[in-house]
């Protein structure tokens, strides 16, 4: 039985000029996993929204989206409330409560249950949940991924038949999204809960997923399972999608002999098994490339020196003698998990803390002296939320007020240039709060480096972008890098740190574990590595971190 | 769950402080109050050997000898005239006065610290949420905000920093000028993100109806024995003092301070109204030494 089924659904938002839904039918099924994903802007928040009645945005719409069978606008609110239940993106944001408790009762009181009732979903759920321990700590002390399962909790008490989530996971690192995820797989197929999932992050989603719809301006592009989605989208070569597609999913597809729809790998496992099929050729050529040697004997632009840092006197230490070298020129990275401290790192080299021990180092000064010229001639800091960047309202105003702050000429040619630099040109004059985060982001990069910065930080850059904003994020990183910039970035995000870094640091329980070139740091991990690099770690080819050294590093096919 | 007093029922521990807290100004006997400041000061002792005490005490002792000491040289009614000051006579009624408001005051005061202890957070919204429901709720609201917009604002203030826009440096009016600005992104991102908490509350049905609360806590057997027996006493210390026991006359000529039988037994129900944490505690205490 279909339990959404839209019909010829048309959105358009007040003052818009093009539509940001239009002629949409699609029908999903009971008990379905349903993924939908498509660039930013593309209407598939819009269309999660329309499908809850309580948070349908404000626009004109024709066409008609029904519910098992009937309207929703003939449902009444409260079964809609209850059937429907849903879950935002931001993890924060959702819980209105000050106590996880009365966090997770809180659905169930507005709808008037009765204590008796509450108690024994309340019992019974947390105990799935495995929440028992935080029942009584506060929301603002549980980790993004406690936070998210929290969300999830509270939404569930109030049994719904359908669960909508808007990228649930794109503020959290790899080990909670993957726990996430997991929780969402097991509702799905032991409690027979419907999902509609909007995600960017899809790596592991589509072996789950049984129904993906991918959309473009407002349409639907493909729609299918797993499988015929990838297909399609390779019978077509569509460059633009098949960002989405699965990195061993494209090995496959790029590599093999015989394409097969139902062949097609999409986790791990599969994909180790193509694999093992595949001639050997592992063990031809020494698998090491000389390492050329790295020891730059140049002096460190940035030096931090037995660094320990608290916040308070009474908890524990978040770094704990960590030391570290950046050389002029280079792309330095920092990985770990939420909570290891990463963060904090950056904000010590940046001098925005002042350790407890040690100092940092930037041309011979302690960075937490530094002040005024000194400071904005020579660091450039992304955040994690570019929206903490802006004074002004327009990204025009903004950059004038840059120049005239660090006294520099007016120079409209400059601002033009800059712009050009990261393709926002038509973002000039609008305010920075109405575009995307990804244009945001690229909005206060170029503020920032209208002063020529010697050295950027920046601090979880990812996060929340599309695969498509994240490819050209990170080409503009390597433009900037080629220029001679010094970056310093601390992301959760494997594949992008394998992909872009030169030098990694794996942070851990708040020092530096380990550091070096992504090759030697991820290759032979289990979670902190690329899936490409768990499907060809010890198999018939040569191990690879990325899906382009992998293709590159294929043997050419011999044809018989 | 939590052990000893602290295990009740808020509504036993509301009610115990509803009871203390009119008694404090019921009875006017100075080896009454003197008694019932006493324990609570036990009291207090035992919720957290009196750490939250002890930051009071010496506000507590000024107070206190303010009264007593303001009180004589202040009112001059009274009987039996102690000495003269500038002419006005200090009378030993006023300063007994004195010594009783005082004694009333630091048992209130000192009640209030153990019930901030006791009836705190959650216990202290379920009891207000019958009350008054609405202020509760926002109250909750309120509090969850403080950590967020603290974390942005460190947020901001990091950001802002690189960008030479900052509170701690440069002269007062770039600085003023530095918190306007860093205040103004504060609150148009806090605004953009409540958005989505509507949302949240939206999605989960709030303002649909009528909305029942949810009790964490359960009346138990012996939540219901002990509100009876404070009840209880409560109602004979009342009484008593209807009839006059409890309280010495002060005004126009001190009384006398003897007791009198039914003096006695209000003496020992208070005594066991005000040491019902005590009591709860120390049985608590026993049972663990003798089942070691």
């Amino acid at each position: 039985m279909d339990i959404f089924k839209i019909d010829d659904l048309s959105f358009r938002y007040p003052d818009a000029e093009e539509e940001a839904l239009s002629h949409l039918a699609i029908q999903l099924k009971e008990g379905e996993f349903t993924v939908v994903c498509g660039p930013s802007g593309c209407g598939k928040s819009t269309l999660l929204r329309l499908l809850k009645k309580d948070l349908a945005p404000v626009g004109s719409c024709t066409g008609e989206i029904s519910y098992a069978g009937k309207p929703i606008m003939d449902w009444d609110d409260r079964t809609m409330i209850e059937d429907i239940g849903f879950v935002f993106q931001d993890p924060e944001n959702q819980i209105i409560m000050d106590d996880v408790m009365q966090e997770i009762v809180f659905g169930m009181e507005n709808l008037g249950y009765s204590n008796m009732e509450m108690r024994k979903r309340v019992a019974e759920l947390v105990h799935f949940f495995g929440m028992e321990e935080l029942l009584h700590a506060k929301p603002s002390e549980l980790s993004g991924g406690q936070k998210q399962l929290l969300n999830l909790l509270s939404v569930l008490l109030l049994k719904p038949k359908v669960l909508l989530l808007d990228e649930p996971t794109s503020q959290l690192d790899p080990v909670a999204a993957k726990d996430l995820i997991v929780m969402l797989d097991r509702l799905n197929k032991e409690m027979g809960i419907t999902i509609i999932l909007v995600e960017h992050r899809l790596e592991e989603l589509f072996a789950i997923a049984e129904h993906v719809i991918m959309m473009d301006k407002g349409k639907v592009v493909y729609e299918g399972t797993s499988r015929e989605v990838i297909y399609d989208i390779f019978q077509k070569n569509d460059q633009a999608f098949m960002q989405y597609v699965p990195s061993i999913s494209q090995l496959y597809i790029q590599r093999t002999d015989t394409l097969e729809k139902s062949a097609i790998p999409l986790t791990v496992k599969e994909c180790k098994q193509w694999l093992a099929a595949q001639p050997n050729h592992a063990s031809t050529e020494a698998n090491q490339a000389p390492i050329e040697s790295t020891s730059n004997k140049e002096k460190p632009i940035l030096s931090v020196q037995n660094v320990y840092f608290q916040y308070t006197k009474t908890t524990p230490f978040v770094l704990k003698n960590i030391s570290l070298q950046v050389t002029k020129g280079e792309f330095f990275t920092i990985i770990g998990g939420n909570g290891s401290g990463k963060s904090t790192l950056l904000k010590a080299c940046i001098g925005n803390l002042k350790p407890q021990r040690g100092r940092a180092y930037m041309g011979g000064k302690d960075t937490y002296k530094l002040k005024g010229k000194e400071l904005y001639h020579k660091i450039a800091y992304l955040p994690q939320n570019p929206r903490t960047y802006f004074i002004q309202d327009t990204v025009e105003k903004e950059m004038q007020e840059v120049l005239k702050r660090q006294q520099l000429p007016d120079d409209t040619a400059r601002m033009t240039e800059v712009l050009d630099i990261f393709g926002i040109q038509h973002i000039r004059n609008r305010h920075p709060y109405d575009c995307s985060g990804g244009e945001m982001q690229k909005a206060a990069l170029a503020c920032m480096l209208l002063g020529n910065p010697e050295i950027l930080f920046i601090d979880e850059p990812t996060k929340g972008l599309d695969p498509m904003s994240k490819q050209n994020f990170a080409q503009i990183l390597h433009q900037l890098h080629e220029a001679g910039l010094t970056i310093i970035m601390v992301t959760h995000d494997i594949e992008f740190a394998a992909k872009h870094a030169e030098r990694c640091a794996m942070m851990f329980d708040g020092t530096i574990t380990t550091e070096g070139t992504p090759d030697e740091l991820l290759k032979g991990n289990y979670f902190y590595t690329t899936s490409i690099n768990r499907a060809t770690r010890a198999s018939h080819v040569r191990e690879s971190l990325t899906l382009e050294e992998a293709l590159s590093e294929w043997p050419n096919p011999v044809h018989i | 769950m939590e052990n000893g007093f602290r295990g009740y029922h808020p509504f036993v521990q509301f009610f115990y402080y509803i009871c203390v807290g009119t008694l404090a100004f019921y009875f006017k006997h100075p080896i009454f109050l003197a008694t019932a400041c006493l324990l609570v000061v036990f009291v207090n002792l035992t919720h957290d050997y009196g750490k939250a005490l002890r930051q009071w005490i010496p506000g507590l002792l000024v107070m206190s000898v303010f009264i007593i000491v303001l009180n004589p040289f202040l009112v001059s009614r009274g009987t039996n005239i102690l000495f003269y000051f500038r002419g006005k006579q200090v009378t030993l009624e006023a300063t007994m006065y004195g010594i009783v408001m005082a004694l009333s005051i630091a048992i209130i005061l000192i009640m209030f610290i153990s019930f901030n202890l006791i009836l705190n957070g959650n216990r202290f919204l379920y009891i207000f949420s019958r009350i008054l429901p609405r202020t509760a709720f926002l109250m909750m609201l309120s509090i969850r905000f403080v950590p967020l917009l603290r974390r942005r604002l460190s947020e901001i203030n990091a950001v802002q920093r690189i960008r030479g826009v900052s509170v701690t440096e440069g002269s007062i009016r770039a600085r003023a000028k530095a918190g306007m600005l860093t205040t103004q992104i504060l609150l148009t991102w806090s605004l953009e993100e409540a958005i989505q908490t509507a949302d949240s509350m939206k999605a989960r049905g709030y303002g649909i109806g009528k909305k029942t609360a949810y009790i964490p806590f359960r009346m138990e057997k012996r939540d219901w024995s002990w509100l009876l027996a404070l009840a209880l006493l409560f109602l004979i210390c009342l009484a008593g003092g209807f009839l006059g026991y409890g309280k010495i006359i002060i005004y126009p000529e001190l009384g006398t301070l003897q007791f009198y039988l039914l003096d006695w037994v209000l003496y020992g129900c208070m005594i066991i109204l005000y040491s019902f944490p005590l009591i709860v505690e120390g049985r608590e205490q026993l049972k663990w030494i003798s089942l070691k």
